[in-house]
């Protein structure tokens, strides 16, 4: 984690333009993962590595595990067996600190979850305060910095119940971006939303695309998942059942079942 | 045609100025019952002591006139015939406030115990009731250690704890001999013991009361605050019980009006707080009902007090889309 890259303005992320002259070694490995609940074994064994600027749609119907899975990755769940690894850390040794790993895992929820009872802008202070220790005012600029990034700096004293519902997904992103985390999660970030409030939080996104932000997506849309992924992955009852760029899963895909998948979502 | 369109009145009009009349009554009514505590107070701790005025527990005025008052009319009942019964009445009332007269500065005196009692109960409660309930909702393993005290203080009346407590040994003597109980203002050792027990007591009730609140803040809000790299516990602290509080007023409110009232339980280990005072008075006067009246009056003052200040607080720390909401009188 020492060679990690510190942007403090948050609009400029140069890290990302050198990724690739980094090397090949991947930024997310994720080996042999195993999770059950109860006789329910959701993870039946997933293997996966993302790249450091790569943004990985994770696709399939329900209770496919793709939601687990992002879950384990900032070990919101604990694995039963397997490993994963941020750059040289291992997320899964039992001696890494998860609060530690968290910070550098930027997490986005389905149902958003922005802190109640704190304006906008203080749902991002928070944690710039108590996690990292920032004084409240670099904390406060921060953070405006961040709203404005997500085109939301002129609702930094809303709280979230005066926000509509896209616009709360946009300050949700912009609080983990405020961490600048080395990856982020999304999980089903736009399900919650109405369609056309869905479209300002896959803009957001797309710019964090275009920025070359590491993004691993649990999502149903098939737009987003067209322009921006470079690599799908298809799972169903808890095994990967394909995987590759769009274009291949979409229009040729190799598996009877990936080609049911994504079929029904067409008709959708 | 409506009532008061023939009449030609706007009833949003009426509604305004009757709760207009319904406030200004509600401050002069407080203004009068504070005032009337603290000038008591203030006299008998400080004007009193320096030998000002009518000494320290003497009446300000002079229940006579009222008490001749009363006995003139109770004299002319008999002559008025049909107005009799007003007349019987009224002469009620006046016995009624030179027995006030007499009984104030012992009243306003229990009041300040209570007072004392209470809020330093439900503050010290409070403070074990919050971790307790944290236990409960949040404590994996050791959640059955704060659901045994809860029941186990909620399962058990409370006059017994306070007797369990005023009989422990030792603890009384324990008390007695730090030097400065039962000295100038500090109270004696009983008002202790009646602390500690309306503490325990009274932070169970809170902890369930807390813990309704807590459980009604949603999962994911933790969730949350674990993903932006807070520990459990900072989450706790930051994200959830802030919500919990502000959705806890209302419930606490009300055990805080409990506490108020159920503080007359001291006066059996000998707290002279009101209750205590009041039985005093009235079993060695047999004035009963008046005396218990004037009682219940005091109480009825010290909870809307309560009410009303803890209703000022829910208003000021309400945050959109938590605590109260405006405009739930539709239509």
């Amino acid at each position: 984690m020492s060679d990690r890259p510190k942007t403090t303005d948050g609009t400029v992320r140069e890290r990302d333009a050198d990724a690739s002259a980094r090397g090949t070694e991947p930024l997310l490995r994720i080996e042999d993962v195993h999770k059950s609940y109860g006789d329910e074994e959701v993870l039946r064994g997933i293997d996966l590595e993302i790249d450091r600027g790569d943004v990985e749609v994770l696709v399939g119907p329900s209770g496919s595990g793709k939601s687990t899975l992002l879950r384990c990755l900032n070990r919101l769940t604990e694995v039963d067996s397997g490993h994963i690894y941020l750059g040289d850390t291992e997320v899964t040794a039992p001696d890494t600190d998860p609060n530690a790993v968290r910070q550098q895992i930027g997490m986005v929820f389905q149902d958003i979850n922005l802190f109640a009872h704190l304006t906008a802008r203080k749902n991002i202070t928070l944690g710039l305060r108590k996690v990292r220790g920032l004084s409240a005012e670099e904390a406060r600029q921060r953070a405006d910095s961040e709203l404005e990034r997500v085109g939301l700096a002129d609702q930094a004293d809303s709280y979230p119940a005066q926000l509509s519902g896209g616009q709360k997904q946009r300050v949700g992103i912009a609080r983990a971006l405020a961490m600048d985390p080395e990856v982020m999660l999304f999980d089903e970030p736009t399900s919650a939303l109405d369609p056309e409030l869905s479209n300002e939080v896959l803009e957001v996104m797309q710019g964090l695309v275009a920025e070359g932000m590491t993004m691993v997506v649990v999502t149903h849309e098939m737009r987003f998942a067209r322009g921006g992924a470079d690599e799908i992955t298809f799972l169903a009852d808890g095994a990967i059942v394909e995987r590759g760029p769009p274009e291949k899963l979409f229009e040729n895909p190799e598996r009877e079942r990936t080609k049911r998948f994504f079929e029904s979502i067409r008709h959708e | 045609m409506s009532v008061a369109d023939a009449l030609g009145i706007d009833p949003s009009r009426l509604r305004e100025s009757t709760d207009d009349l319904g406030r200004i009554a509600m401050v002069v009514a407080g203004i009068a019952f504070w005032g009337w505590l603290l000038t008591r107070w203030l006299y008998d701790w400080a004007f009193a002591r320096l030998g000002i005025g009518p000494g320290e527990g003497e009446n300000f005025l002079s229940p006579t006139p009222f008490e001749e008052a009363a006995a003139a009319l109770e004299g002319s009942v008999v002559a008025l015939g049909p107005v009799r019964i007003p007349v019987d009445w009224l002469a009620t009332l006046v016995d009624g406030a030179a027995l006030a007269i007499d009984v104030a500065p012992a009243l306003a005196t229990g009041a300040w115990y209570t007072i004392v009692l209470t809020a330093a109960s439900i503050a010290l409660g409070f403070c074990i009731a919050v971790p307790t309930a944290v236990l409960r909702v949040y404590g994996g393993p050791f959640r059955w250690v704060a659901l045994a005290y809860t029941e186990l203080i909620r399962g058990t009346p409370l006059l017994a704890q306070l007797f369990v407590l005023y009989y422990t040994p030792y603890l009384a003597l324990w008390l007695n001999d730090v030097d400065i109980v039962g000295q100038g203002f500090v109270p004696d050792y009983a008002f202790w013991i009646a602390i500690l027990g309306f503490t325990i007591n009274g932070s169970a009730y809170q902890a369930e009361y807390i813990r309704g609140a807590l459980e009604s803040v949603d999962e994911g809000q933790l969730t949350a605050a674990r993903a932006i790299g807070l520990s459990k516990l900072e989450g706790i602290r930051h994200v959830v019980l802030p919500q919990t509080l502000r959705y806890a007023i209302p419930a606490w409110t009300n055990e805080l009006v409990y506490l108020i009232k159920y503080s007359s339980l001291a006066g059996f280990i000998t707290v002279p707080e009101l209750y205590y005072r009041a039985s005093r008075i009235a079993s060695s006067t047999f004035e009963y009902m008046p005396i218990f009246t004037l009682l219940a009056l005091v109480y009825l003052g010290i909870v809307l007090s309560a009410t009303n200040l803890m209703a000022r607080v829910e208003r000021h720390v309400a945050v959109p889309g938590i605590g109260r909401v405006e405009g739930r009188q539709q239509g």
